[in-house]
C-alpha cells in the first residue's frame, strides 16, 4: 500500500467519523501535542503512549506526547489555558488531582478553569504487599494494624492523590491507624514496598498488572472484581464501602471552541472504543471509564467534588 | 545467544544504531536538551518497526544523548546534560590550557569503556542486580545524595565554609515551588511562575554557561587557548595511554556508574559525582582534581555512560525505571507489547537480547562517531570568532532552557541565576557548590522526610537513619570525602607539632578593608537568603518545613562562621577579574530583552536582535562593516537553522510572535 493510498484511506476514515457534526475547524489541525504533566514513566504517560499509535492509525496524524513535570502536575495545568485553542494541544488531567491541590492553596489554576474533553479510565486504588508479604489477606492486615498503631506503613504516591486519601478514608472505616509514607510516584512506591522500607503499598491494579507474582493484592476499589484479578476480592466484598482510583482524561484550553471541544472528545472516544485498545489496557490493570464532554462530564465532575473534598479535609490536606 | 546477536547486526539494525548514535550525541551536546527529551520526542518514529529495532534505536539515541553531554561541559563549561557535571570540574580548565581536543577524545574513549561495562552487567548480572538494588531504600539515597555532597570539600578548598554556604543555597533552591511528597507550596511568594520549581537543567545552564559568557564578552583575550603548532587530529594515541594510565579509576567509575544507575531513581548525575568523587580521593597525580585533571574526565564520562546499562536493569526486570529515559523506553516497551520481568531474561525472548547486543553496537558506534563529531565541536568552538561566538552560545542556552518544559519563565529564571552565580562567584562562592546542592537537595531531602517518616511510626528515628549496615557504609566514605581535602593540612600541623622548630607561615597578606567589607557584605546577603527561608518556613506543615528549616539554620551558622573567620584572620576568598563592566552589563541586558522579545517578534527575530547586542558586546577589535555583515548573516544563519531544527525536528512549539 502506497503512503498516498494510506493517507486516502486515514483521511476518509477521519471524514466518515465526522461527517456528522461537519464543521469549518476540521480536527485534528494538524499533529497534535498530548503534554503530559508529569515526568515520564508513570500511568498517566504509559496511558497516553497506548493512545498514540491509535489516534495516528484513526487520523493519520501524529500525536506528540510531551512532558511538562512538577508541582504534581499544577505546572501543566497553570500553563494550559495560556496554549493554542484550535486542537493542536491537549492535556492529561487526573483526579483527585484537579480537584484538591487548587483549595491547597495558590497552585496557579482552579479547578472549573479546565475543561476535561473526555474522562477514559481509572486505575482503582488497591492494598499491595510483596509475594513473601506475612499478610495473606486483608484480614491479616488489619489485625497487624490494630495491634500495633502506627506501625504499619504504607507507601504512596504523593499526598493529596487518590493514595493518599483513600488510605485516610480506609484507616477510618477499618477503625485501625496506620502510616502514610509518600513517594514521587508510582515507580518509588513499588521500589519501597519490595524492597521491603514499608509494610505495603497504597498501589493501583496496574501494579498488580506489572509486577505479576512478586506481589500480592489484598484488596481493590472497584465495584465488581477487576478481569484480570478475579481472584482479588473488593473492598466492598470485604464491607469496607470504597470504591475510589486516580481518575485521568484530557482536557483542551478553555478558549478551545465548542466543536472542538466536542472532537477531541469524540476522539478518544473512537480510542477508548477500540476493542484491542480496550483490551490492551484492562490486561495492563486498568479500569476503562467513558465520560464525554458536555453535561455528563459536568455531572460527573461534580459528584467527584463531593466525594474528594470531605476526604481531603479529614485528611489534612485542606482545611 | 549467537542468533540474537545476529539480529542485532542486520542492515537495518546497523542503520538505525549509526543514526540514533549519532542523532543523540548531537542532541545531547545542546545545553537543555537531555537524553529524555531525546529519546522521548523519537518514540513514534518506532510505532511502525519491528519492537527490536524500535529498542535498538532508541537505546542508540539515550547512549549518544548521555556521552554527548561531554562536548558543552569541556569547551563552554556547561554541562550538556546533568551526567556531565563532573566533566566540567576537569574538562573546562584542560580546554583553557589548549588541551580541549584531547579532552575530547578522553570523554569518547571513557563513555565507551563505560557504556560497555554496563552493557556487560545487563547482559550477565541483571536480574542478580535489580534484586539487590531494592535494598537501597529512602536511607540509602538520603546518604548517597549526602556523599554527592561530600564533593563540595573538594571543589572549594580555596573556602570550604563558603562551599558549604553555597551548598546549602542551592538546596533552598531546590526546594522552591509544590514540594513533591508533602504538596506544599514553598518560597514561591505568591507567584505563579514559581510553583513548578526551579528546573533543574534550565539552573545549571544559567548558572554555569551565563557567568562563562559574560567573562568572555568582557575580556579580550581567546575562549580556549588552541596549540599553534598546527592540526594534532583527536590525539587517540595520547587519550589511549591517558586510558591506560587510569585504567584502575575507568573501571571503577564504569562500576560505579552500572551500580548508581540500577538503582531506580539515582541516574547519572549521581554516578557521575560519586564516580568524580571516588576518583580523586583515590588519585595522587598532578595535576590537582578541578585543575584539569584527565582523571576526572575519565570517571565522570565512564560512570554516566554505565548508567545506560545499568539503568535497563531495574526498567527491565522490575518493570520500575531506572532513569527518565528509560521511563520513556519502558513505555515504548509496553506499546510493544513487551511484558517486563525476570522472566524476559530466563523465556529466551529474542528481544531483550537483541536489545542488549544493540547497546553493545551503539556504544562501540560511539567512537567513530564521537570522534568525528568531537573534532568538529571543538574546532568550531576553538575557532570562532568570539563575537560570534557568544551570541551563538547565548541562543543555544536560551532555546535549549525554553525546550525543557516549552517555559519562556524557565528561560528568564535560567538567566537570573546565571547572573546570581556570577555574582556569587565573584565573592568567593564557586558555582559547583550551590549546583550540587540543587541537584543533590531535592534527593536528600525526599529520602530525609521519608526516612523520618517511617523511623517516627517505628518509635526509632535514629536507628533509621543509623542502623542499617548500607547507609554505614555511605556514611563512612561520606566522612573519608569530606576529610580527605584537609589531610595534607592535618598532616602539616600534626607535624609541626612534633619539632620545636616553627615552620614556614601559611599566612598570606591581610586583606585591605574594602574587600573584607566586600566579603562581610556578600556573606550577609546569604545570611539573609538563610533569614528569609526560616521565616517562609514558620507557615508550613511539619513535613514539608523540617528540611529547609534545618538547612537554612545550618547556613544560618555556617555564615556567622564565615564572618568571623573573615574579621580574624583578614583572608578574603574573591574573584576580582578585570574587564569591561559596561560590556558585561550588555550581555546581561542582550539576553534580557531578547528573552523579553521572543513572544513579540517570534524566537528566532529575537534571537538575531539579541546576537546583534552580544556581537557588538564581546568584539574587542575593529571589524570592516563587510566584516561586520558577513559576522551577523552567519550567526542570522545559525540561529534560523536551530529555531527550524528544533520546531520541525523536536517539535518544540516555540513562540511564534509577529515575524519568525
Amino acid at each position: 500500500m502506497t503512503k498516498f493510498t494510506l493517507h486516502a484511506v486515514a483521511t476518509a476514515i477521519a471524514a466518515a467519523l465526522f461527517a456528522a457534526p461537519a464543521s469549518a475547524g476540521d480536527f485534528p489541525p494538524g499533529q497534535v501535542e498530548y503534554i503530559i504533566p508529569f515526568g515520564p514513566g508513570g500511568e498517566s504517560d504509559i496511558t497516553a503512549r497506548m493512545q498514540q499509535p491509535y489516534f495516528e492509525k484513526l487520523y493519520g496524524e501524529q500525536m506528540i506526547v510531551s512532558y511538562k513535570p512538577g508541582g504534581g502536575g499544577a505546572v501543566g495545568w497553570s500553563q494550559l489555558n495560556g496554549m493554542a485553542a484550535d486542537g493542536s494541544v491537549i492535556m492529561g488531567v487526573n483526579l483527585p488531582h484537579t480537584i484538591v491541590k487548587p483549595l491547597q492553596g495558590n497552585v496557579g489554576f482552579e479547578t472549573d478553569d479546565i475543561v476535561n474533553a473526555y474522562m477514559f479510565h481509572y486505575t482503582p486504588d488497591a492494598i499491595v504487599v510483596r509475594a513473601d508479604s506475612p499478610y495473606q489477606s486483608l484480614d491479616d492486615l488489619i489485625a497487624a494494624a490494630k495491634e500495633n498503631p502506627r506501625k504499619i506503613t504504607f507507601s504512596g504516591s504523593g499526598k493529596g492523590t487518590a493514595n493518599h486519601l483513600v488510605s485516610v478514608r480506609f484507616d477510618e472505616l477499618a477503625g485501625i491507624e496506620t502510616t502514610y509514607v509518600s513517594f514521587k510516584g508510582t515507580g518509588a512506591a513499588v521500589t519501597a514496598m519490595l524492597g521491603g522500607q514499608v509494610s505495603a503499598e497504597w498501589g493501583y491494579t496496574t501494579v498488580g498488572g506489572g509486577q505479576g507474582d512478586k506481589v500480592r493484592m489484598l484488596a481493590v476499589a472497584m465495584e465488581e472484581r477487576h478481569p484480570a484479578f478475579p481472584d482479588v476480592p473488593t473492598f466492598r466484598e470485604l464491607g469496607y464501602d470504597i470504591v475510589s482510583g486516580a481518575y485521568r482524561g484530557v482536557a483542551v484550553p478553555k478558549d478551545t471552541p465548542e466543536e472542538t471541544r466536542q472532537a477531541v472528545s469524540d476522539a478518544i472516544a473512537a480510542i477508548n472504543a477500540d476493542p484491542e485498545f480496550r483490551q490492551k489496557m484492562i490486561d495492563g490493570g486498568f479500569a476503562l471509564i467513558d465520560v464525554p464532554y458536555g453535561p455528563e462530564m459536568d455531572a460527573w465532575m461534580k459528584a467527584r467534588a463531593e466525594e474528594y473534598i470531605p476526604a481531603a479535609r479529614a485528611a489534612g490536606v485542606i482545611d | 545467544m549467537l542468533d540474537f546477536f545476529l539480529a542485532a547486526l542486520t542492515p537495518l539494525n546497523l542503520l538505525l544504531a549509526l543514526a540514533g548514535v549519532a542523532a543523540g550525541t548531537i542532541i545531547g551536546s545542546v545545553p537543555g536538551l537531555t537524553a529524555t527529551m531525546a529519546v522521548a520526542v523519537l518514540v513514534p518514529l518506532t510505532f511502525g518497526m519491528p519492537p527490536e529495532s524500535a529498542l535498538i534505536l532508541l537505546g542508540a539515541i539515550y547512549t549518544g544523548a548521555i556521552y554527548g553531554g561531554a562536548y558543552a561541559a569541556i569547551l563552554l563549561n556547561t554541562p550538556g546534560t546533568p551526567s556531565a557535571i563532573g566533566t566540567t570540574f576537569d574538562g573546562y580548565p584542560m580546554a583553557k590550557r589548549g588541551d580541549g581536543d584531547l579532552a575530547v577524545t578522553i570523554a569518547c574513549l571513557s563513555s565507551l569503556v563505560g557504556g560497555i561495562v554496563g552493557a556487560a552487567a545487563l547482559l550477565l548480572l541483571a536480574p542478580p542486580l535489580a534484586e539487590a538494588a531494592l535494598a537501597f531504600g529512602p536511607v540509602e539515597y538520603f546518604w548517597l545524595a549526602i556523599f554527592g555532597l561530600s564533593l563540595i570539600a573538594a571543589l572549594s578548598t580555596r573556602d570550604f565554609l563558603k562551599g558549604l554556604i553555597g551548598a546549602a543555597f542551592g538546596i533552598l533552591i531546590a526546594m522552591v515551588g509544590i514540594s513533591e511528597t508533602s504538596a506544599e507550596v514553598r518560597f514561591t511568594f505568591g507567584s505563579n511562575t514559581l510553583l513548578g520549581g526551579i528546573e533543574t537543567v534550565s539552573a545549571l545552564i544559567g548558572l554555569y554557561c551565563v557567568p562563562v559568557l559574560i567573562e568572555l564578552a568582557a575580556t579580550s583575550g581567546r575562549h580556549l587557548k588552541e596549540d599553534s603548532g598546527g592540526t594534532r587530529g583527536f590525539r587517540l594515541p595520547e587519550a589511549f595511554s591517558t586510558l591506560m594510565r587510569h585504567k584502575v579509576n575507568v573501571i571503577r567509575s564504569s562500576v560505579i556508574g552500572t551500580l548508581v544507575g540500577a538503582l531506580p531513581g539515582a541516574g547519572g548525575s549521581i554516578a557521575g559525582l560519586v564516580a568524580y568523587s571516588e576518583a580523586r580521593r583515590t588519585d595522587r597525580r598532578a595535576p590537582a582534581y578541578g585543575q584539569g585533571n584527565p582523571g576526572g574526565i575519565v570517571a565522570t564520562e565512564s560512570a554516566n555512560n554505565a548508567t545506560v546499562g545499568g539503568g535497563f536493569i531495574p526498567t527491565l526486570v522490575l518493570g520500575i525505571p531506572g532513569t527518565p529515559p528509560d521511563a520513556v523506553i519502558l513505555g515504548a516497551l509496553l506499546v510493544q507489547g513487551v511484558r517486563t520481568g525476570p522472566t524476559l531474561f530466563s523465556d529466551g525472548s529474542s528481544i531483550v537480547y537483541t536489545f542488549i547486543f544493540g547497546l553493545f553496537l551503539a556504544t562501540l558506534l560511539m567512537l567513530p562517531v564521537g570522534l568525528l563529531i568531537g573534532r568538529f565541536a571543538y574546532r568550531s568552538i576553538v575557532r570562532a570568532p568570539k563575537a560570534g561566538l557568544v551570541p551563538v552560545v547565548a541562543f543555544m542556552t536560551i532555546i535549549g532552557s525554553f525546550a525543557i518544559r516549552n517555559s519562556l519563565s524557565d528561560v528568564g529564571i535560567m538567566l537570573a541565576l546565571g547572573v546570581v552565580g556570577w555574582i556569587a562567584n565573584r565573592r568567593g562562592f564557586s558555582v559547583s557548590p550551590i549546583v550540587l546542592g540543587l541537584i543533590l537537595g531535592r534527593i536528600a531531602e525526599e529520602g530525609f522526610v521519608q526516612s523520618w517518616t517511617i523511623g517516627d511510626a517505628m518509635g526509632n528515628v535514629w536507628g533509621q537513619f543509623f542502623g542499617r549496615p548500607l547507609s554505614l557504609v555511605i556514611i563512612a566514605l561520606t566522612l573519608l570525602s569530606f576529610v580527605y581535602p584537609f589531610l595534607p593540612a592535618l598532616t602539616r600541623l600534626l607535624r609541626r607539632r612534633g619539632t620545636a622548630l616553627p615552620g614556614p607561615s601559611d599566612k598570606r597578606e591581610p586583606a585591605d578593608p574594602a574587600a573584607i567589607l566586600r566579603d562581610l557584605a556578600g556573606i550577609s546577603v546569604m545570611a539573609a537568603v538563610a533569614g528569609v527561608a526560616l521565616w517562609q518556613c514558620a507557615g508550613l506543615n511539619p513535613e514539608a518545613a523540617v528540611f529547609p528549616r534545618t538547612i537554612a539554620t545550618g547556613m544560618l551558622v555556617l555564615c556567622c562562621l564565615a564572618a568571623l573567620e573573615t574579621l580574624l584572620t583578614r583572608r578574603v576568598v574573591e574573584d576580582r577579574s578585570y574587564g569591561s563592566t559596561g560590556r558585561r552589563a550588555g550581555v546581561v541586558a542582550s539576553m534580557a530583552a531578547g528573552i523579553a522579545l521572543a513572544p513579540v517578534l517570534g524566537f528566532a527575530t529575537a534571537g538575531i536582535a539579541m546576537a546583534l547586542g552580544l556581537m557588538l558586546s564581546s568584539e574587542h577589535n575593529n571589524r570592516s562593516l563587510r566584516g561586520w555583515g558577513l559576522l551577523a548573516l552567519s550567526v542570522a544563519a545559525v540561529i534560523t537553522v536551530f529555531t527550524i531544527g528544533f520546531r520541525e525536528a523536536l517539535s518544540v512549539p516555540l513562540p511564534g510572535g509577529l515575524i519568525f
